[in-house]
């Protein structure tokens, strides 16, 4: 019984803090050339928050995937965005 | 000749290690915390520019030409470069930059005494799409009794194919310089350009048959 309901907690805490982890994907403006857009992708790696990132050109997204448990906010997402020379029009977040 | 010296021995070396390695020009304003070095080789000289960006506006680093045709000499010295306007739209991006230093020239091959001041500015205006590619740049150059001039360079291109981000990107392009001071005042050089990630490199030939090889890493 014991051990049931330790795996049953583990389980929970796991399901709990994998459901922290989110997608966030923002709308950019001026994102045309694959070389200038690099520093987007070099900017949000090296935030701790950040454990994947996928920039698409064709869309105009950046999709940033979180660690679990961790928090990027829009203001974070904004900032970085900006600071690579583009303008952020949209942020959707998918947990 | 300690100022040739030095830039054409890096500007030599970078270029080997470019053919080595393998891949050219970009804006001069990276992204916030970025380092970009960017290196030019054409009939005019060897350009060694290294630029970190402080703010989404304003970069400072190194620029460092050896002038290989006419007069013959060297310029180096601090650079700031700055983002005047920028248009984010949906489908491209405009820019206007300004790129302003000032540091030391020498003639090639003379002694320290030769030494002048030098100061140099530009304006470099460009836009572009998935699929079109233009740009117009203005340079002047001061350096005293050695240097007195102004070139100017508009680009065209496009893209025959739309990349994406993660893909090799390849550009076709046409440069067409203007240098009023010199014998051969316009080249006109059709070039191919290709970029992966963070680095790209350019390279063609000019109406003369005269060999431009120009590459770019961004860190």
């Amino acid at each position: 019984m014991r051990n049931v309901i330790v795996t049953l907690l583990t389980i929970s805490v796991l399901t709990a803090s994998a459901a922290r982890a989110e997608t966030i994907v923002a709308t950019v403006n001026g994102m045309v050339c694959a070389f200038c857009a690099t520093g987007i992708e070099k900017s949000f790696k090296k935030q701790t928050a950040v454990a994947a990132i996928k920039v698409d050109l064709e869309g105009r997204k950046v999709t940033v995937q979180t660690k679990p448990d961790a928090t990027l906010g829009d203001a974070v997402v904004t900032k970085l965005i900006t600071d690579a020379g583009y303008a952020v029009v949209d942020i959707a977040r998918q947990p | 000749m300690f100022l040739h010296k030095a830039l054409h021995g890096g500007c030599c070396l970078a270029l080997v290690s470019s053919l080595i390695a393998a891949p050219v020009f970009a804006k001069p304003i990276s992204y916030v915390g970025g380092t970009m070095i960017m290196q030019e080789n054409d009939e005019t000289g060897y350009t060694l520019a290294v630029d970190y960006t402080l703010t989404p506006k304003i970069a400072v680093g190194f620029y460092g030409k050896t002038e290989i045709s006419g007069d013959k000499f060297t310029v180096a010295g601090p650079q700031v470069n700055t983002l005047v306007k920028r248009w984010n739209l949906p489908e491209g991006q405009g820019n206007i930059f300004t790129m302003t230093g000032a540091g030391l020239a020498q003639r090639n091959g003379a002694g320290p005494n030769d030494t002048q001041f030098a100061a140099w500015t530009g304006v470099l205006a460009d836009y572009e799409t998935r699929r079109i590619f233009t740009s117009y740049e203005l340079r002047l150059m001061y350096a005293q009794h050695i240097e007195k001039s102004a070139w100017q360079r508009a680009r065209i291109g496009f893209a025959p194919y739309l990349a994406n981000y993660d893909d090799l990107n390849t550009w076709i392009m046409l440069q067409v310089d203007h240098h009023p001071a010199k014998s051969r005042a316009i080249s006109v050089t059709p070039m191919v350009r290709f970029f992966y990630k963070s680095f790209l490199a350019e390279g063609g030939v000019n109406t003369r048959g005269e060999v431009l090889f120009n590459w770019v890493q961004q860190f």
